[in-house]
């Protein structure tokens, strides 16, 4: 019971922090889904249109497209372009944010 | 193991297992190139050593062989294997078609007219930096991140 207990403490630090960011992602107008996720696809929190789901897709993408460069420092930006607005998936050392705007 | 050969005029005078090589070959079937000849040509005695010798390749090799084409005739015929593969493939269908739909993720709003995504204009440079400032505050927020440790994390289990 305790143990448990400690882990949801835990869980709820983390939320703060991310999650409020997270939430002042959304408030910018042209923004309609943000994901973060670690280096293997685990979801570490998202809002509007991208899901859970899209964390493993994400991370792959940042991975593959880092594997391009030579240069460890140079961090490429993927954007999967739409007529209805573009996904931008960046990473940050050991995270991966993909950011969903639509066209303004 | 150039100390089998290095008296080859004598050998006649000599007592055959002074000539085995001290570490057997690992790999049996494959003798060394003038090994044979010096066992059938030179040592009068040597005839049965090389049967033994003969007969040990023989039995060790046969237990490095696993006879592939006898297993497959005696476990299946033809029309019984074409059977369990049909089978498996319907089992397979029913299977895959009880599955969730896990084949649909895609990223949202792919488009199904790439030429006008191709030909509209850049993707603003602001964009791009403005994700690359979220993507550093979620990693300042998550590396921000402590346990905060206020109970013990070692627990006693509902010990009377």
């Amino acid at each position: 019971q305790n143990l448990n207990s400690s882990r949801y403490l835990r869980l709820l630090i983390m939320e703060s922090t991310l999650e409020q960011h997270l939430d002042d992602t959304m408030k910018n107008p042209a923004v309609v889904g943000v994901l973060c996720t670690d280096q293997q696809g685990h979801n570490l929190g998202c809002r509007g249109s991208l899901s859970d789901e899209h964390g493993g897709v994400v991370s792959v993408l940042a991975k593959q497209a880092a594997a391009l460069t030579r240069d460890p420092t140079d961090t490429p930006t993927v954007c999967l372009e739409s007529e209805s607005g573009n996904i931008l998936v960046r990473s940050h050392g050991t995270i991966t944010v993909a950011v969903h705007k639509i066209a303004s | 193991m150039g100390c089998c050969y290095s008296s080859e005029n004598e050998t006649t005078e000599q007592d055959p297992d002074e000539r085995k090589p001290l570490i057997p070959h690992p790999n049996p079937v494959s003798k060394p190139p003038n090994g044979t000849d010096w066992i059938t040509t030179n040592v009068p005695s040597a005839r049965t050593d090389e049967q033994a010798l003969l007969t040990s390749i023989l039995h060790k090799t046969a237990q490095n062989i696993i006879d592939v084409s006898a297993a497959d005739s005696v476990m299946m015929e033809q029309h019984e294997y074409m059977d369990k593969a049909r089978q498996y493939s319907t089992k397979l269908a029913v299977l895959s078609n009880s599955l969730p739909q896990k084949k649909a993720l895609a990223l949202p709003s792919l488009t199904s007219q790439p030429h006008q995504v191709l030909a509209s204009d850049l993707v603003p440079y602001s964009d791009v930096q403005q994700v690359s400032k979220i993507a550093a505050y979620a990693y300042s927020a998550i590396s921000q991140i402590k346990v905060d440790a206020k109970e013990e994390l070692v627990v006693q289990f509902a010990i009377p």
